[in-house]
């Protein structure tokens, strides 16, 4: 095994005694730091919730039918994007770059859901970030959440110019499954919120 | 393949003009030389923060005092505790963990040199934005631990807040970037036959600290987004009239502040781990052992935070679970002193500078836990919280323990670093002046905090019983900068004149010293096989059972050394850490500034990551 | 030539110990499909007491955050190192979410605990 890693070395700057890549490690302990940010705001959620002393309650606001829309958009784009990677991995440019474009679009649809659910809950309950707890809290987690989706959906965008433009292939495996790791992260971090937000009365 | 003085310095050749060398360390990838930035870095804050501590010592030498008055003391106490933690103890910390892992363990950078000097431009982009609050006359004035809502727009309406809230945020980027890199080094950028068993205490200490400092920023960043939203965006986070709980803020900050208090002891105690089996001329007693109750400690840290809060009422329940989890943690950390008495026991001693100061550390770090153990038990710390008893605590452990171990490891690698040796004698003088003047100083803090001098106070009544100790404390204060005053010199004469240090000046025990001071670019001309803990000892005398020293590999040669490949210089990190702060520091300007600043950064990003993104020299990736 | 490098590249890359194949992806792509109705539904579904859908609600996104990380994101096949830098911190997370909400007295399944 440290034959194996030391050939891969001298090949590739990326892979370490392990015989993993530094990139595929350095975003998994990314993931992992990131699960405190969300704790974190998922905790401040929790510890508000139901302590608001005026505005608009949860269950008035919360438009159930969409946000479930929301996360199967969000499900279905974590398929896309590892059927992008499997097509990667066997140099099938075209499926790939295609199935990278429908994980973006999905992506996209999912932040508009949430613009016009934001701006639903401002025009129609009066709702704002200054309203209540229950709005700075809610707009805060979800809007950090929708940030990290238009991060992705950017990310995504660009490896799907920069393989249009033929720079990318499946000797850009690695790049493109960091990505992936950041997008079904995206995706899980949802379901915790979907679920501990609008699910749970 | 490139030409080998090109591989050495990079895709340029380095010139020898002026303006030639100042653009190589601005765009340096190498961890040696972002080691030396952040110690430099850190020196300089550290003191800065001490004219800050002399500054509020002079204040409080005599009661009624009028050098300055209540605002500008919320400033200093603010200023000096944020610059100690985040600008000078944190980024010595961080010139260690730059300069010395990769030699530590056997590898020739670490796993993202750009990423690496993209923390340390944004951690000065960090140091640069908070104290140019001083030139504005907007210096923060919240205490270090900036507690809701005294922070808020209502009761600090100028932007004295804005500038530690925003620069905490940058500064907390750097932090956490550094972190993983040093994470996935010490993961995957080992030598060959290095475990992790195998690596030093020091790295594994670092190790548990990267850890530590991605898993607690979080916590800070989001209780700082939570206050920035408040302030700028009417937010009702730490509105307790809209029902908000100002404990909100407590606990987010000290879910980050205590695993921080191990974030800044950790390193220094692996750094006494190297010390002490180096002039003992022993291995570390116990050294599984330790490495244990460092992971114990990192790891137990996260559920002792609220012993910071016994005072605000959480009651019965609360108060005794933190009191038993903060008992509980005392115990790795005690096992650590008895394995580090058992290292010196029975050794070879030679007492020269890194010793005494990792002596130093073992005795006042005692000290200082002993107090700590106090404050464990809340209706004991209901008398001592917000007193000076707690000052003298977190500086016993803090600098007693902190600065000490670091200076340990500064008088310890210094001749690998700098290729020559410090004078023994300033540095005695160094230490045992500082021994004084510290202990002079905070010694009497405990008793002054027993008999009821509070904290955070600008002036007190001369007939309290409190004029004689504070005015020892003070001469103390005075007594640790002439001390420095010897540290200083010593550096300036020895680098002037100093003897060599050669390759192994103290026949250490670990790979760094098996190579040039200062090592050359690449560090290990051929990567080490590692067979055990103390490698390089074992390469030199054997295991001491019997079997002969192993045999000496063969030379070097050229063609090895022009077959190293070591990353070009690049200067996006540098532009990328401008541009950051022009995003922060717009959110107390203007919107424009934001987007625009914000705008630049995502480029600037793209730009970064793209840099080696199918090169032109024609490596795949 | 280049391709077969690139394919052989990624092939090296692709895998930990073992590989999920397209056909698993859908698989659970059509699980979680399912078991997200089922969420949604159990909310209109009259007479379930509070804390069984709770608990109920917070299963079914267990299950379902698990099999995006163990399939999609591959950790099920993975070095047991890329495992531990994500559940150790997710562990940490989780435990200081339910200690905030105790500390907050955030209504736990228990009404009973109150600090």
């Amino acid at each position: 095994m440290a034959d194996h890693a030391a050939v891969h070395a001298i090949h590739d700057p990326n892979i370490g005694n392990t015989g993993l890549d530094n990139r595929k490690v350095g975003m998994w302990a990314f993931l992992g730091s990131d699960c405190m940010f969300f704790g974190s705001l998922i905790g401040t959620y929790l510890a508000y919730k139901g302590k608001s002393i005026s505005g608009p309650l949860p269950h008035e606001v919360f438009d159930i039918p969409l946000t479930s829309y929301s996360a199967a958009l969000l499900l279905a784009s974590s398929l896309t994007m590892v059927l992008a990677l499997a097509a990667l991995q066997q140099n099938r440019l075209k499926p790939a770059t295609g199935w990278l474009f429908a994980t973006a679009m999905l992506g996209l649809h999912f932040v508009l859901n949430q613009v016009y659910e934001f701006t639903t809950f401002v025009l129609h309950h009066n709702l704002t970030l200054s309203t209540s707890l229950f709005g700075s809290s809610f707009f805060v987690l979800t809007g950090f959440h929708g940030a990290h989706v238009t991060g992705g959906v950017i990310w995504l965008l660009i490896l799907v110019m920069l393989a249009m433009r033929g720079k990318l292939d499946a000797r850009d495996y690695t790049k493109v499954e960091i990505a992936g790791l950041y997008w079904h992260f995206v995706d899980i971090v949802w379901i915790a919120i979907f679920t501990i937000i609008y699910l749970i009365p | 393949m490139a030409t080998q003085a090109a591989f050495m310095h990079g895709s340029k050749v380095e010139t020898e003009t002026f303006w030639g060398i100042v653009w190589s360390w601005l765009t340096t990838v190498d961890h040696k030389r972002i080691g030396i930035l952040y110690g430099t870095s850190a020196f300089i804050f550290f003191l800065i923060g001490g004219i800050e501590a002399l500054i509020m010592r002079l204040q409080l030498a005599r009661p009624d005092n009028t050098l300055v008055g209540a605002e500008r003391f919320n400033e200093l106490f603010t200023m000096h505790g944020t610059t100690m933690i985040f600008l000078a103890v944190m980024p010595l910390s961080a010139a260690f963990f730059n300069y010395m892992i990769p030699l530590l363990i056997g590898a020739r950078d670490v796993a993202f040199p750009r990423l690496n000097a993209l923390s340390y431009w944004i951690f000065l982009s960090g140091a640069l934005f908070l104290n140019s609050s001083w030139l504005f006359g907007l210096a923060p004035d919240g205490g270090w631990f900036g507690y809701a809502n005294l922070t808020t727009i209502q009761f600090s309406p100028k932007h004295t807040i804005d500038f530690w809230m925003l620069g905490l945020q940058i500064l907390g980027l750097s932090s956490m970037l550094a972190g993983f890199n040093f994470l996935v080094t010490i993961i995957n950028m080992r030598a060959p036959g290095m475990t992790l068993m195998r690596m030093p205490v020091f790295v594994w200490m670092s190790f548990v600290t990267q850890f530590l400092l991605v898993l607690a920023f979080p916590a800070i960043t989001v209780a700082l987004i939570l206050l920035m939203f408040d302030r700028f965006f009417g937010t009702l986070f730490y509105a307790p009239a809209a029902g908000a709980d100002p404990l909100l803020w407590q606990h987010l900050f000290w879910i980050f502040g205590h695993p921080e208090v191990y974030i800044l002891i950790l390193p220094a105690m692996g750094i006494v781990s190297e010390v002490l089996p180096t002039f003992s001329r022993k291995p570390l007693f116990g050294a599984p052992v330790v490495i244990y109750s460092g992971i114990m400690i990192g790891f137990f840290g996260f559920g002792v935070w609220s012993h910071h809060m016994f005072s605000v009422g959480m009651g019965p329940v609360a108060d005794a679970a933190f009191s038993i989890s903060t008992m509980l943690i005392a115990v790795p950390t005690g096992v650590k002193i008895l394995n580090w008495i058992g290292t010196l026991w029975g050794g070879s001693i030679r007492f020269k500078t890194p010793l005494y100061f990792s002596l130093g550390f073992i005795a006042m770090f005692t000290m200082g836990g002993l107090s700590g153990i106090m404050h464990a038990s809340p209706p004991v710390d209901l008398q001592q919280t917000d007193t000076y008893f707690v000052v003298a605590h977190f500086h016993y452990v803090l600098f007693g323990g902190s600065i000490f171990g670091l200076f340990s490891g500064i008088y310890y690698w210094w001749p690998k670093i700098n290729g020559k040796l410090l004078d023994e004698r300033l540095g005695l003088w160094h230490f045992w002046l500082m021994m004084l003047g510290f202990n002079m100083t905070f010694f009497p803090q405990h008793y002054l905090g027993l008999i009821g001098m509070p904290r955070r106070i600008y002036t007190y009544a001369p007939d309290l019983g409190w004029n004689f100790w504070n005015l020892v404390s003070t001469i103390g204060a005075f007594l640790i900068a002439v001390s420095l005053l010897f540290f200083i010199a010593n550096v300036i004469r020895t680098m002037r004149s100093g003897p060599v240090a050669g390759n192994d000046p103290w026949d250490g025990r670990t790979l760094e010293w098996s190579i040039p001071s200062p090592p050359p670019v690449y560090n290990f001309a051929r990567l080490p096989e590692v067979q055990d803990r103390d490698d390089f000892w074992l390469q030199k005398y054997g295991d001491g059972h019997g079997s002969a020293p192993r045999p000496r590999p063969a030379p070097v040669t050229a063609a090895e050394i022009a077959a190293i490949h070591m990353p070009p210089t690049s200067y996006w990190p540098l532009l990328l850490g401008l541009a950051l702060a022009v995003m922060v520091s717009g959110l107390m300007i203007s919107m424009y500034q934001v987007v625009v600043g914000g705008l630049l950064t995502l480029y600037l990003m793209y730009k970064f990551a793209m840099e080696l993104h199918r090169p032109s020299t024609g490596h795949g990736h | 030539m280049a391709d077969q490098h690139a394919v052989a590249a990624a092939a090296t890359h692709g895998g930990g110990g073992g590989h999920a194949t397209v056909k698993t992806y859908i698989n659970v792509a059509i699980v979680l499909a399912i078991i997200t109705a089922v969420e949604v539904a159990s909310l209109y579904i009259p007479g379930i007491p509070g804390p069984v859908l709770v608990i109920s609600l917070l299963a079914m996104s267990a299950v379902k955050f698990f099999l995006v990380v163990g399939f999609f994101m591959h950790l099920r096949y993975d070095h047991p190192i890329m495992r531990a830098l994500f559940v150790g911190p997710l562990i940490i997370a989780i435990a200081i979410i339910l200690a905030v909400m105790a500390l907050f007295s955030a209504f736990v399944l228990l009404p009973r605990v109150v600090l």
